[in-house]
């Protein structure tokens, strides 16, 4: 009974939050209010309790009557798109959401206006060919683009003012500052703003996004969350602080019980909401659980199969998946519903990506970052394609956009420090590598990399720990110490060679050793073999001599010299050891 | 017939000599007797008095008795002249002097030819000068004016000369006329009132001489004889306007002087002519005080909508560095009084400084097509193709508004701020100085010189114009920004430091998001920098970050620096990257960032500490998770599936960069040297690169702002 009632109350209070967040414009956040509700379970009948009277602007601190006419004269032209317009009308209002829908609709143009000045800037690999048109304009779009930031402070200078006069504050103003502050990149300000929005009104999904964007690393995300749940404030007990917790979890690729167990939670309260379904969706892909995650994604399909959002996630899967026919459907399928989303580009271009048709698969990722230049995965992705051909430069100033928009996405910061390691600037490359380890330690390849790095710039020593590192992970945690589990003979080979380079010969004799060992495991690869000669080399120099025609005699896979090598060892020992 | 004309004084206006000056009451101020009592008012020449009257009935009720009493009275006249029979030469004066007010010159001519003929007054000489005069014949004029002795000795027909001869730009001549200084001062009685209440002829002697030494180029007499213009006459407005307009005085000078001005000149108006006066002067001083001025206009007086009193308005708020408000302030005027002139080069800078373009351009036609001989025309034409960067076209105007009116200072400034914009330094230099020259009195091109020779790292030239410019006006947060930028150079950081902080004060009131005011706490965080004071160095930087609304590369790469030196070398990567995505080609930061990136590597086992273990103890829990699915999955499964997991673990990243080539891709290749040097010491050889680079982009930045600031 307790559960249907807390249902029925999360039902009116969703529905409260729809009417604000519409009435007030924030449509994506109202959209997902609005998922939200119907990812409830149905209502057996239509109960009197629902609410008659549609609340107004109740979340206001003021009475919704003020400056009524005019806002709803302003809503209807933002509505229309004229924002400037909009903005104008409400030049003279004093009411806190007024000013919001002012502001914001002042934000929205500013945008838009630095967008069309800039043409969106997405030349990047024509980069090089451009840089002499380039150099013509670039001072009038800085100037454009300096203006529009000036006015992006005004827009903060002057809710601030109106905060810091009302002291109840307006939730939305706060959003809007927080939004603000996110894209200057101050993002301890856009913290504490959205934190006080939230804390009037936790119902803005679109606040709660901004907070996840302004978190940047996983340790500060957990501290973060814990200094929310210290607080012991009314919003840490809200569902929609569980919803934030499973996001953030997700984001920063975390597998844990704890997290599972708050998803099924979730579920259980919304059964249909496809929200969350995307998050288990997208724990299973980073998991890099495919099957798991391909169904589940199936599954979202069915139940709403003209969803284009999360689709170019989708696609990405499918490509590493190589389901060639599958993501060819999903192509055409999702230019069939909208062929100008950005997550149509996104897929189409996956698509011409898997049949190696890099240069169309970049316009295509240059299209959908023209329709939304923030859309986080496409820059990463289109310099994947630079790098397909061969276009380094491009290929980083592509990552350096993806970082930019995005410093959460490892897998641009590994490109940025493979692209680096091509143009042989390793003391860049190590880097790039240290800030993708820093977002997935968990990665075995972040350590090699890494090593890698050091390596090359002579520091051996550490490249030795790195490599150490790389090797351990997956016994990090094995406390039961079940023994060594799946032991790579690459990482092996890698570190028995630097330590023969640093004159360490037990520790290379050890890892040699290892490698070699993993043969057994992993089949016969090309660093166990050139372990084995190693070792047989070394058998022989220590006049082990039985050993070393062990060792020597069945090396098969390897090039010609070695191979010869080998043999000649194989020879020089049998004949020790029969003198 | 013949005496009954009366011989002005130097105490006299041309009141006094004006036809029926002797039939009309002492105290009333109406110029020219008119023979349609009706329309007083309204006639043209006659405007000055009827707004003067107008004002006076409004505020004090028992002058406004004596206003009203003077249409009655001038009918009175009419009535009494008439009951006085008139003697011929009167009327034909009378006629003379209506056709003259009606610019029906012909007439004029053919009737005051005739009574000069008739009468050979001095006084009928000069009316009859007069109407050659207005009707553009300056040389007519001058040599009927010099054409007796006894006309020369007439004060109003000698100023009328000498007023031809300057219209004719016959400076030496006109100097000879009025004397090179005034003839009157040993009468040592500046107190004597003017009795017909026009302004003292004395007082427009002084002020032709004025204007004669100004376009002599002798400011420093050309000061002095404007100053003594107005000490003889208050009423002499043109002084005055000559006086602050070119900036002659320097601020404290004009707030001394006005004190001493003798105000009992206007009469009852003295109270509004003070505080009008005093509403024009320097706004750098004193703005407790001009506020207070504004007040009283703006209330007791209800001047509040006046131009000249939004003009004032105005220039507070530009000297505030509001432009907004500025802006707004001048369209206001502008929408009241469109062809105002005065307002015209704040209205220009403002646009200038936001750029408006779009209104720049629309003005600049509009002038054009209205006065194309005006030189504020052509400044506004200058500053349009200046503000979008056509700097050769810009220079072409400025010059031609120069030509136009060589004391011009805006246009000179200007002219000079063309050069500077393409770093044509001795160029600029010389265009500076002549602005220099043209106004002792402001400090303005003073701060340039010395600015440009900064560039130049003409470090000791620099101080001494800057020194100059401080003499006169010690409180522009921009010229105590330079020498604090000036000390900052020469390693003297406590000074440099005072001026910054002193900087700052002086811009407390200056918006807070002003360029200025942002360059100044850029500086002082070199300062600090420089002083090692790193973490009072990045409280000013950030806060410099936080106001500005464009991320600076350079104050980002300052920051780079400070965290290099403090050791925290991926903070400082960080920023340094964020300084590099701002202006890719900084060639400061770029080199800091290989240094950063170069102190990285030897961090390497900090790195390892740091990241390695803290991290993996924060993803503990994924990691345990991972191991219990994986052992879940050995017992249910054989091994083979963990190879394939394994795999797959791969796959993601290296998604689409299956293989790198490395060899096909040498050719790309770029070589690095890198020097290993003790790092320390480089580091302060890059922090010596780094002041350069930052101090002339701050004065870029002053340039930019300062154009036609003065």
């Amino acid at each position: 009974m307790t559960d249907k009632d807390q249902v029925d109350r999360l039902r009116s209070d969703l529905l409260r939050a729809y009417y604000t967040l519409s009435d007030i414009n924030l449509f994506q956040a109202a959209k997902w209010c609005a998922e939200a509700l119907n990812g409830l379970p149905e209502q057996k009948e239509s109960s009197e309790d629902y609410p008659d009277e549609l609340p107004h602007g109740s979340i206001g601190d003021d009475d919704p009557r003020v400056d009524q006419n005019k806002f709803l004269l302003a809503k209807t032209y933002f509505n229309c798109k004229e924002f400037d317009r909009a903005a104008h009308v409400l030049k003279s209002c004093k009411s806190g959401n007024a000013l919001f829908l002012r502001l914001y609709s002042i934000l929205i143009s500013v945008d838009k206006r630095a967008t069309e000045q800039t043409d969106g800037s997405i030349n990047i690999g024509s980069v090089n060919e451009l840089t002499d048109q380039q150099d013509v304009s670039p001072n009038n779009s800085k100037e454009v683009v300096n203006d529009l930031n000036s006015r992006l402070s005004k827009i903060i200078q002057e809710s601030e003012n109106y905060l810091s006069k009302n002291d109840k504050g307006n939730a939305f103003l706060y959003y809007l500052n927080g939004v603000i502050y996110n894209k200057k990149k101050k993002y301890q300000l856009a913290q504490s703003n959205l934190y006080n929005s939230l804390k009037l009104f936790p119902y803005n999904w679109s606040a709660w996004q901004e907070l996840i964007a302004s978190l940047n690393t996983f340790e500060e995300a957990i501290t973060f969350i814990s200094k929310i749940k210290a607080a012991k404030s009314s919003l840490s007990s809200n569902i929609m602080f569980q919803f934030f917790e499973v996001v953030v979890l997700q984001e920063f690729y975390q597998q844990s019980a704890s997290l599972f167990d708050s998803l099924n939670t979730l579920i259980s309260i919304f059964p249909t909401f496809t929200f969350l379904k995307v998050q288990q969706f997208l724990i299973a892909y980073h998991s890099l659980d495919y099957f798991q995650a391909e169904a589940t994604f199936d599954q979202i399909l069915v139940d709403d199969p003209l969803r284009l959002d999360d689709l170019d996630t989708y696609s990405n899967m499918l490509y590493v998946m190589e389901k060639r026919p599958k993501l060819s459907f999903l192509a055409q399928f999702a230019s069939m519903i909208d062929k100008f989303r950005p997550e149509t580009c996104c897929v189409i271009a996956n698509y011409h990506s898997m049949k190696c048709e890099h240069e169309k698969a970049i316009m295509y990722y240059k299209r959908a970052l023209m329709l939304n230049k923030n859309c986080l995965s496409a820059w990463t992705l289109m310099g994947h394609e630079f790098v397909e051909l061969k276009n380094s430069h491009a290929a980083i100033e592509s990552y350096r956009r993806a970082v930019d928009t995005n410093p959460k996405d490892f897998r641009a910061w590994y490109g940025l420090g493979q692209a680096y390691e091509v143009l042989d600037m390793h003391l860049y490359a190590l880097y790039y590598y240290q800030r993708a380890t820093n977002l997935q330690p968990l990665d075995k390849r972040m350590w090699q990399a890494i090593g890698n790095c050091y390596e090359k710039i002579d520091k051996l020593e550490e490249a030795m720990k790195s490599f150490e590192k790389a090797l351990s992970i997956d016994n990090y945690a094995n406390d039961d110490g079940e023994g060594v589990v799946g032991v790579e003979p690459h990482i092996c080979y890698r570190l028995a060679t630097v330590s023969e380079k640093l004159g360490n010969s037990k520790d290379t004799y050890k890892y040699m050793k290892l490698c070699f060992e993993q043969e057994f495991e992993w089949g016969i690869t090309d660093e166990t073999s050139k372990a084995r000669l190693w070792l047989a080399r070394n058998s022989l120099e220590n006049r082990r001599f039985e050993e070393a025609y062990e060792l020597a005699k069945d090396l098969t896979h390897s090039n010609a010299h070695d191979i010869e090598e080998a043999r000649s060892i194989a020879r020089e020992a049998r004949n020790r050891t029969s003198k | 017939m013949v005496s009954n004309q009366k011989t002005p004084s130097q105490h006299n206006s041309t009141l006094f000599i004006s036809p029926m000056i002797n039939n009309r009451r002492q105290n009333l101020f109406i110029t020219p007797p008119n023979p349609q009592a009706q329309s007083l008012f309204d006639s043209p020449g006659s405007n000055h008095s009827s707004f003067f009257n107008l004002d006076r009935g409004n505020l004090n009720p028992e002058a406004s008795s004596s206003s009203s009493n003077a249409p009655p009275n001038s009918h009175g006249n009419g009535r009494i002249s008439a009951a006085e029979p008139l003697t011929p030469a009167e009327k034909l004066r009378l006629w003379r002097h209506d056709a003259l007010m009606q610019h029906q010159y012909k007439t004029a001519e053919f009737i005051g030819d005739k009574v000069l003929a008739l009468t050979d007054d001095p006084n009928d000489a000069f009316w009859l000068a007069q109407v050659y005069s207005n009707s553009g014949n300056y040389l007519r004029a001058k040599s009927l004016l010099t054409s007796k002795p006894e006309f020369e000795k007439s004060v109003s027909c000698r100023y009328l000369a000498a007023y031809c001869l300057i219209k004719l730009e016959l400076w030496d001549e006109a100097l000879d006329l009025v004397g090179e200084s005034n003839p009157f001062r040993k009468d040592e009685k500046y107190q004597v009132r003017n009795s017909d209440g026009g302004i003292k002829l004395e007082a427009s002697m002084c002020y032709l001489r004025g204007l004669i030494y100004a376009n002599q180029n002798s400011f420093e007499k050309a000061k002095e004889s404007y100053k003594e213009a107005i000490l003889v006459d208050v009423k002499c407005f043109e002084a005055f306007n000559e006086l602050i307009n070119n900036n002659l005085m320097t601020p404290s000078e004009e707030w001394d002087f006005i004190t001493t001005l003798n105000y009992r000149d206007a009469d009852d108006n003295d109270e509004l002519i003070k505080l009008l006066y005093t509403s024009r002067l320097s706004k750098y001083l004193n703005v407790s005080k001009l506020e207070e001025a504004e007040h009283i206009l703006r209330e007791e007086y209800d001047l509040g909508d006046n131009c000249d009193i939004l003009l004032s308005r105005a220039d507070y708020l530009y000297v505030q560095c509001n432009f907004d408000e500025c802006l707004s302030v001048c369209e206001q005027i502008l929408r009241k009084d469109l062809y105002n002139f005065d307002v015209i080069p704040n209205y220009l800078s403002c646009l200038h400084e936001l750029g408006g373009k779009n209104k720049l351009f629309l003005k600049a036609h509009q002038l054009a097509e209205n006065h194309p001989t005006n030189p504020m025309t052509w400044l506004a034409i200058g500053t349009y193709y200046l503000s979008i960067n056509k700097i050769i076209e810009a220079r072409k105007f400025f010059s031609k508004a120069t030509l136009l009116n060589p004391n011009f200072g805006h246009a000179w400034i200007g002219f000079a701020h063309t050069f500077a914009a393409e770093g044509e330094h001795e160029q600029a230099i010389s265009a500076y100085a002549f602005a220099a020259r043209l106004f002792p009195g402001t400090h303005l091109p003073n701060l340039f010189l010395g600015m440009q020779h900064l560039q130049m790292n003409n470090l000791n030239l620099s101080e001494e114009y800057l020194a100059t410019s401080y003499q006169i006006c010690n409180s522009d947060p921009l010229l105590l920004n330079e020498l604090g930028v000036i000390h900052f150079h020469k390693n003297n950081f406590g000074k440099a430091e005072l001026f910054f902080q002193e900087a700052l004060g002086a811009a407390k009131y200056l918006n807070s998001d002003s360029k200025t005011w942002i360059s100044i706490h850029a500086n002082l965080g070199h300062v600090y920098r420089r002083g090692n004071q790193p973490f009072k160095a990045l409280e000013c930087f950030n806060q410099v970050l936080k106001i500005s609304n464009k991320n600076d590369s350079n104050i980002l790469a300052a920051i780079g620096l400070i965290y290099l030196k403090l050791g925290n070398c991926f903070k400082a990567i960080d920023i340094l990257h964020d300084a590099l995505a701002v202006s890719p080609s900084d060639p400061v930061a770029s080199d800091l960032l290989k240094r950063a990136l170069e102190s990285n590597k030897n961090n390497g086992a900090l790195f390892l500490k740091n990241a390695g273990d803290k991290l993996l103890d924060l993803n503990l829990p994924t990691l345990q998770y991972r191991q219990r699915q994986k052992k879940q999955d050995l017992i249910g499964t054989h091994q083979a599936d963990l190879s394939i997991q394994s795999n797959k673990f791969t796959t993601p990243l290296t998604n689409k960069t299956k293989v790198l080539r490395k060899d096909e891709l040498t050719a790309n290749v770029i070589q690095r040297t890198h020097k290993d040097a003790d790092t320390t010491n480089e580091i302060n050889l890059i922090a010596h690169d780094l002041e350069k680079g930052e101090d002339s982009s701050d004065e870029d930045e002053e340039v930019i702002m300062d154009i036609e600031s003065d």
